[in-house]
């Protein structure tokens, strides 16, 4: 996740999402700067984070954000502490 | 009142090559020297000091820079250097705390070191009220990389 969120595009692939609700990856790609390909790749890895839910709408995908804002925070520092706490031994390690 | 568990609870463990007392005081008094502060705190970039009243009922807080003192958690259970229990309210609009227990205990040439994040039920069924859920996880995930990267 924190991976998922280190990009810009993809922050921002975020916030549009956030803003109009669902969208196809088509009505995306026409609000960033940057191809349809590149949009749905993008859409992918957010997903795969469970940041991002893809829904079929006829032959349409639909995505939106993930609206459970705390699954989202607990999966946020579920990546938090894995990160914090290789910190913490290498802080411990070296005041032995 | 009973408390469901539908969230399961963040379970982390970790072995660190040192002595279950050093390990517990670099976790707890030692904090600022692994903690990521420029990011994670309620003044980031400008922590002076994280102080830990070691006492049950005590508080965890930040100091910072120009001396303002943010509240991070409060102790709920304390036994150096065993381990601990604080109720933390992991972003300052949160609804209600979480809990993190924090457990020492020897093993091979150190320590081992459990912890489990847990509670997160308290912030959803809070936070059921309000239409969104808990919106402030979006807000606190996202705001946090916005600063970062953006």
């Amino acid at each position: 996740m924190l991976d998922a969120l280190g990009d810009a595009t993809r922050r921002r692939v975020l916030e549009l999402l956030r803003e109009s609700g669902s969208a196809p990856v088509g009505a995306i790609a026409e609000a960033m700067p940057v191809s349809r390909p590149a949009v749905s790749q993008h859409l992918k890895v957010l997903e795969g984070a469970g940041l991002v839910t893809c829904t079929k709408r006829g032959t349409r995908h639909l995505y939106a954000v993930q609206p459970d804002g705390l699954a989202v925070l607990r999966l946020w520092l579920d990546g938090f502490w894995d990160e914090a706490l290789i910190r913490f031994k290498a802080a411990a390690e070296g005041s032995a | 009142m009973s408390e469901t568990m539908t969230v399961a609870p963040v379970v982390k463990s970790v072995h660190v090559r040192c002595g279950v007392a050093n390990a517990f005081e670099v976790f707890t008094r030692g904090i600022g020297s692994w903690w990521p502060l420029d990011e994670l705190a309620l003044t980031p970039g400008e922590v002076k000091e994280v102080v830990w009243e070691e006492r049950e009922g005590g508080e965890v807080y930040e100091i910072s820079n120009s001396g303002e003192r943010s509240h991070w958690a409060t102790v709920l259970e304390w036994d150096p250097p065993a381990g601990f229990t604080i109720a933390w309210k992991v972003d300052p609009d949160a609804v209600a705390a979480t809990e993190v227990e924090v457990r020492f205990t020897p093993e091979g040439d150190g320590t081992q070191v459990v912890l489990e994040h847990r509670h997160w039920d308290r912030l959803g069924e809070r936070a059921a009220e309000t239409r969104n859920g808990y919106d402030g996880g979006w807000e606190m995930v996202l705001g946090r990389y916005v600063d970062k990267v953006g």
